[in-house]
Parts: structure tokens; sequence; C-alpha cells
């Protein structure tokens, strides 16, 4: 038999902690009073409202309007927008352009008591009030998360003197256009009035040439352009230096205020966050309860790959953490559910399955008399296939949850996007579980056991689950 | 070591024989009790209220009829440890509530009982269309994955009779989907995202559990010189009671696993939690059973009977 060197399982061993430390705690570092991370813990894990509280709701245009997917766009614009003005931050939205629907789930913060679900969804949903105006006086100035200024609340002229409102508005596009100056093709955003709209945007763009016309959305300020020239005609054009997603993303807004639909809300769930903390801390109770009653079974079953299972479980648990909280740069954080934490059950259930089919086949092997090397080796290797095997098959089922339930799915020409992400989430931890029972309780735990046999102390049938000799 | 020594191919009948039995009893209780689908899938609507101190049932059902018009049952229920009560109010009927309703619901409820304070603790208000569309994309997934483990375990079971591993893991997929559907029946817990959790859960253990049996009656009959049929219910045997150890060790940690949930979910009272935790313990039993005494025997029939012919 081939031998693994002694130190493998000490090496194995200390990763295996480093990373369930890491992946639980974090690690971050204190610098005055900013609060760096540098890798995310359990405590940075983005928990569904299901377990800390929340609201989803579903929109649809109202009078069974089918809408375009352009317009659909534009009212998801119109949301994100008043998101980013509530001060939500992480929330998640998704369009179902088959279906005509919007999907938005946001959190509920325990601190907020006197938070009104009902209100919330109904100033979210509201019809969008789009307003050209005089000037630009704002109020307050904040910075959003990406440390863009956002100018809220109109004063002064701005506030009394209203241009044009959102039915003026007849199409707002983002174009490509050859500057008249420069001569260079730029992005901009172009607009299409109203026969009304037009009479008032001559008389406002004579008045004000060479001053700023500012465009807002409800109390936002979205855009400030400078009068350059009389617009009569009612095709007006904004630009400035818009990228190809910057001008879109304004067209939309603007188009969001011309919207020939109002929005109904069609479906909304809520829950309380005193009720999904309470069940999240149970949740944890359980969980910890749960695994140092399979680490005592396996010990007191299997002693030494007993141990070894109770090593790569807790590695396997790791991954799935890790996979979850973002710890890797390269994964996204993942939005846990309760459904999800089922999926990690079944993935530790296929894990300690993987640890003893490995392990009572040893067993079985040291029982027909081999020797200890022997029966490592053939208890190893003949218990291979049927592991992969299995996980292959609950990787099938993994990738067709994932990809059926997903955001954007196989399935969605028939069905539309994802009407929920329990199911999704529970094929998501599945799936990271299995791939992390490849790497630990199929790998490690066998580099592991390997290792251990080397050493003389350990080398007893007994502890490997032989007779007592 | 204990060695077991259970004819699993002879006993073959009375296994079957429980089996029927169970999902026989389990149909009579459907057609009794029938399953109680959840709004989220049949559509419909239900608030659940706190509120500092009694209030009648009768009453606030009567208020919100006269409200909005729609029946509704009501249930009370204190809070443990505290003066509070929770209302739980579910309107009759698989049509939404609008938010609008919800609204005026709350006002009349405030207005009616002044000195009390309400708080929507959880709603959910689903359009019956979208239930019955996300039902079906969950029928359709299931169809697809079957498809797809039927295509795997043939390939992969191809010297042993692929078609007839796949058909036969695939019938002791289905009972085990059936008893745990009618443990949702039977306990009168709803049909929702829960139950599909639940079902996806015990299909992939359960057939964790036939696939490991599969690979070991292939290693056995590679082992086995002669190709005769007559051999293969000594070898099924044999291949049963060897991965028995692993069979019961395995559902044992997870049942005790489970278990532990289950009872620390009760001592919480998180219902969710723990309607997900039961028929899941079921599952787990069931499904190291159907791989043992369903699937395996099965698949032997199968070979047994073409013999024959």
């Amino acid at each position: 038999m081939k031998r693994v060197k002694k130190p493998v399982f000490f090496i194995i061993a200390v990763l295996i902690l480093a990373l369930t430390y890491t992946a639980v705690f974090g690690v971050y570092t204190q610098n005055g009073d900013t609060k760096n991370t540098w890798i995310k813990g359990v405590g940075d894990i983005r928990w569904g409202i299901d377990i800390r509280g929340g609201v989803e709701a579903t929109f649809s245009p109202a009078d069974g309007v089918d809408a375009t997917a352009d317009q659909l766009e534009s009212a998801k614009a119109i949301i994100e927008l008043r998101m980013v003005s509530k001060s939500i931050t992480d929330y998640e939205i998704y369009t179902d352009e088959a279906n005509d629907k919007i999907i938005v789930r946001f959190p509920w913060k325990s601190g907020e008591s006197d938070f009104d679900p009902e209100k919330a969804i109904e100033e979210i949903s509201a019809t969008a009030l789009l307003t050209f105006r005089e000037g630009m006086e704002y109020e307050t100035q904040t910075l959003d998360e990406n440390g863009n200024p956002i100018y809220q609340t109109p004063t002064g002229t701005t506030a009394e003197s209203i241009i044009l409102e959102g039915s003026d508005v007849t199409e707002a596009k983002p174009v490509m256009q050859q500057n008249t100056t420069t001569g260079e093709y730029e992005y901009a955003i172009s607009l299409t009035l109203s026969d009304e709209g037009t009479k008032k945007f001559a008389e406002a763009t004579e008045r004000l040439k060479g001053k700023i016309i500012s465009i807002w959305m409800d109390d936002i300020m979205i855009s400030y352009p400078t009068v350059n020239s009389v617009i009569s005609n009612g095709e007006a054009s904004i630009t400035g230096n818009f990228t190809a997603a910057s001008a879109s993303e304004l067209a939309s807004k603007i188009q969001g205020g011309a919207l020939p639909f109002a929005l109904q809300t069609s479906n909304f769930s809520t829950v309380n966050p005193t009720l999904g903390l309470k069940s999240l801390d149970a949740m944890v109770l359980a969980g910890v309860i749960a695994f140092a009653v399979i680490a005592v079974f396996m010990i007191v079953i299997f002693r030494l790959p007993g141990f070894v299972a109770v090593l790569t479980l807790l590695g396997q648990l790791a991954i799935t953490f890790a996979a979850i909280s973002g710890y890797f740069p390269f994964v996204n954080s993942f939005t846990m559910t309760l459904p999800g934490i089922a999926g990690i059950i079944l993935s530790i259930g296929v894990g300690v399955d993987a640890n003893i089919i490995t392990a009572s086949r040893i067993k079985e092997e040291l029982h027909t008399g081999k020797t200890l090397d022997g029966a490592i080796h053939k208890g190893c290797s003949n218990s291979l296939w049927s592991i992969i095997d299995g996980n292959i098959t609950i990787l099938i089922v993994a990738l067709m949850l994932i990809g059926v339930f997903g955001p954007s799915n196989i399935l969605s020409k028939i069905f539309g996007e994802s009407t929920t992400g329990a199911i999704y989430s529970f094929g998501y931890t599945l799936l990271v579980g299995v791939i992390g029972n490849f790497v630990m309780g199929v790998f490690c735990s066998r580099m592991m056991i390997k290792s251990l046999s080397g050493f003389k102390p350990l080398r007893k049938k007994w502890l490997f689950g032989g007779a007592d000799k | 070591m204990k060695k077991f020594k259970i004819d699993f191919y002879k006993n073959r009948k009375i296994y079957f024989g429980i089996s029927i039995a169970v999902i026989l009893i389990g149909l009579i209780c459907n057609f009794i009790f029938g399953a109680k689908l959840d709004i989220q899938f049949a559509g419909g609507a239900m608030i659940k209220y706190s509120v500092d101190g009694e209030v009648d049932s009768n009453e606030i059902a009567e208020l919100i009829k006269n409200e909005t018009g729609r029946t509704v049952s009501v249930a009370t229920n204190q809070t443990i440890g505290s003066d509070a009560y929770q209302i739980t109010v579910s309107f009759a009927g698989n049509e939404s509530v609008s938010l609008e309703e919800q609204k005026s619901i709350a006002q009349s409820l405030s207005d009616a009982y002044a000195e009390r304070t309400f708080g929507v603790i959880e709603s959910s208000s689903v359009d019956p269309t979208m239930g019955a569309k996300f039902f079906q994309k969950c029928l359709v997934c299931m169809a697809i994955t079957f498809a797809i483990l039927l295509v795997y375990i043939a390939l992969r079971f191809k010297k042993i009779g692929g078609l007839t591993a796949g058909v036969t893991a695939i019938i002791a997929l289905v009972h085990d989907v059936l008893i745990v559907y009618f443990v949702f029946v039977i306990f009168g817990l709803s049909i929702n995202d829960v139950f599909i959790a639940v079902i996806l859960t015990i299909l992939g253990y359960s057939l964790n559990d036939t696939i490991v049996i599969y690979d070991r009656i292939r290693e056995n009959r590679k082992l086995e010189p002669t190709k005769s049929t007559d051999a293969l219910p000594g070898i099924v045997n044999k291949s049963l009671n060897q991965t028995m150890t692993r069979s019961i060790m395995t559902s044992v940690t997870t049942f005790l696993a489970l278990l532990v949930i289950f009872i620390v979910a009760s001592v919480y009272g998180l219902t969710t939690v723990k309607t997900f935790a039961l028929p899941m313990m079921v599952g787990v039993v069931v499904g190291c059973y159907s791989s043992l005494c369903i699937a395996a025997p099965l698949y032997t029939m199968w070979f047994v009977n073409k013999a024959k012919k």
C-alpha cells in the first residue's frame, strides 16, 4: 500500500480548523472607527426574510395591461430608486417578463418597531411622480453606498416652478448621437414630448436658456441638465458624460414617470423580525446540539475513523458557510432561508454517510482477517464508487433545482422568472454541501485515515473497528 | 462484528404487503381528510396579528366580515409567558386580499379596540393563478429530474441491467414521496414550500441509499463467477446484509439530528421547523426501508421473472 506521510493528518487537520474558525468568526481589523472585513464570517450571512423578517411583494400592471419589457424595466428602475431613497440597500428585485410581474424582497430591520409594511409596499408601488423643475435647489445631500451624491427634496424656486410632469413625456430612450462641437459620437437620452409638453417646454427653454432644468423622480433629483438651446419641436436630448449603462438607466427612470399603467400589488407577505430572530437562535442551538450528537455517535461507533469523520464534517460545514457568507472572493454571498438550512442538513447527512460507508467497509475487511494496511486500502478503494455514485445523483437533483428555480432559469420560457427563492436556496446549499463532501468526506477523510495509520500507537485494529484483542 | 442474515428476497411479499397497506391507509385518509393546500399553492390570504390583551375571536370575525365582505375564520392563542395574544385571520376562498383591504382591517381593529395595540406579525396573500403556476412548475421539475436520474442510473449500472435498476429505484422513490405526503395529510400539515423541501430531501436521501446498495450488488455480481439468474437472489441478499450496518447507522445518525431539531423547535414553538422535522424523520425511516425492502427485491424479481419466461 502506498503510505500517506505522517504529517499529512496534522496539516489537513490544521487547515480544516483554520478554515472553520475563519469561516465562523470571520477576520476583521479595527482601524479607528471603521471595521474592515477581510474575511466574512457567519455573522455576515444575509438571512432571508423568512428568518430575519421582511417583506416580499409582487407587483403587476393594474387592470390587466400587457406591459412591454422596456416598460417593466422602467417600473423596476423606479422601485430601485425608491429603495435607495428609503435607504434600503439589501433588497432583491426581479422582473418576470412572461407574466408581467415585478418581485421585490427587502428586510424588515429589527430596530424599526414602528415599521409599517403595508405603507412601505404602497409607497414603493405608488405611481411615479416625474417632474421637470426650474433650477436645482435641494434640501439635503447624502451619499449612497457607492459614494454618489443623492440630492433630495426640492426647495425654493425649484419646489415652486414645475415645468413638465410625467404625462408630458411620451418617450425617453438612450441614443448615440454626434456631438455638434467635437464631432464625436456619444451617449445621450432622447426625449419625445406630448403636444402640450412641447408648448410648455418651448416656453421654459426660451426663458431658462443657459440655466438648469432639473429632473426629479418623487423627491429625488435624477438629472440636472443645462438648457443649451430653445426646444420648440418637442424633441429634446440630454447629453453629458454618459456611458451606455448610465444613459439607459436615466432613460428608464424618466420613462418610468411616463408609464401608461399603475402598479397593483398581486401578492405580498410580511414576517415580523422578532419572530424571525427567535427562530434563528433556535436553529443555531439545534444545529450545535445535533452536531454534538452526531460527533459522539460517530466516535463511539467508529472510533478513530469516526473521529476523522467529525473533523471532515466540520470542514464540510465550514465550506458551506464560506460559500454562503461570501468568504471566497469569487463566490458571491447568498441569501440564506429556512429551506437553505434543510439543504445543509441533507448534505451533512450525505457527508455522514460517506464517512460511515468507508468506516464500515474498513471494519468489514478487518473482520475478514486482513492486515490493518490491507483493510484500510481495500475499504477505501471499494467504497469510493458507491460514495461517488450517491453524491452525483444528489448533485443532479441540486443542479436541477438551481436550474429550474433560479432567478433566471431553464423553464423561464414557460413559467417566467422565479416566483420564489426558497427552493433555489435549498438547491444551492445542497450543491455546495455535496462539493464540500467531495473535498472533505471523500478526499481529506481518506488521506487522514491513511496518515494516522502510520503512527505506531494507533496501529491497533480495535481503533479502526476491528475485534477487541 | 454483528452479521445480519435476513432473507430480503424471500420476505418480499410481506414488505410489499406492508407498503401497499400503508399506502392504502394513506389514500383513505387522503379522501377523508383531504390535503390542505397552502395558500402558497392554492391562493388565498392569511394575516397574523399580535395584540396586548384578550380579544374575542367571533367579534373580530364579524368585524372583518363587515369591513371586507369576506368570511374569515379567526383563531386566538395566548403567547406563552406573557399577556400577549396572537390572532390568526384566515380568509375563506382562494382570492387574495388587497393592500387597501388589509389596511382597512387594521384600521377597523384599532377603532373597535381602542385600548389595545395590534401589530402585524406575519401576513401573506397569494393570487390563485400564481400559486397554480408554481405548483405546475414543481411537478415539471420533478418529472425532468426523474428522467435525468433514470438516464444516469441506467448508464452507471449498465452491467447489471441499468434500466431495471433505474426503474426500481424510482418506484422506491415514488413510494417514499407518497408516504411522506400521507404524513402531511394525516397530521393536517399544509402543502407548501416546506413540503417541497422535505420531499426533495427525502428523494435525495433515499436515492443515495438505493444507489449504495446497487453498487454493492454490482460489486458482488462481478465477484460471482456464475451469470445464472438463479444465483441472483442469493447475491442480492448478501449485498443487502452487507450494507445493512451502514444503512442503519446512517439512518440513525440522521434521525437523531432531526430529532434534536424537532425537540428544540417544539420548545421554542417554531411551527415551520417542526412541520419540517417531523415528516423528515418519517421520510428517513421510509427511505431506508424502501431501499432495502422495495427497490432491491423488485430488482431481483424482474430478472427472476424474465428468466422464467
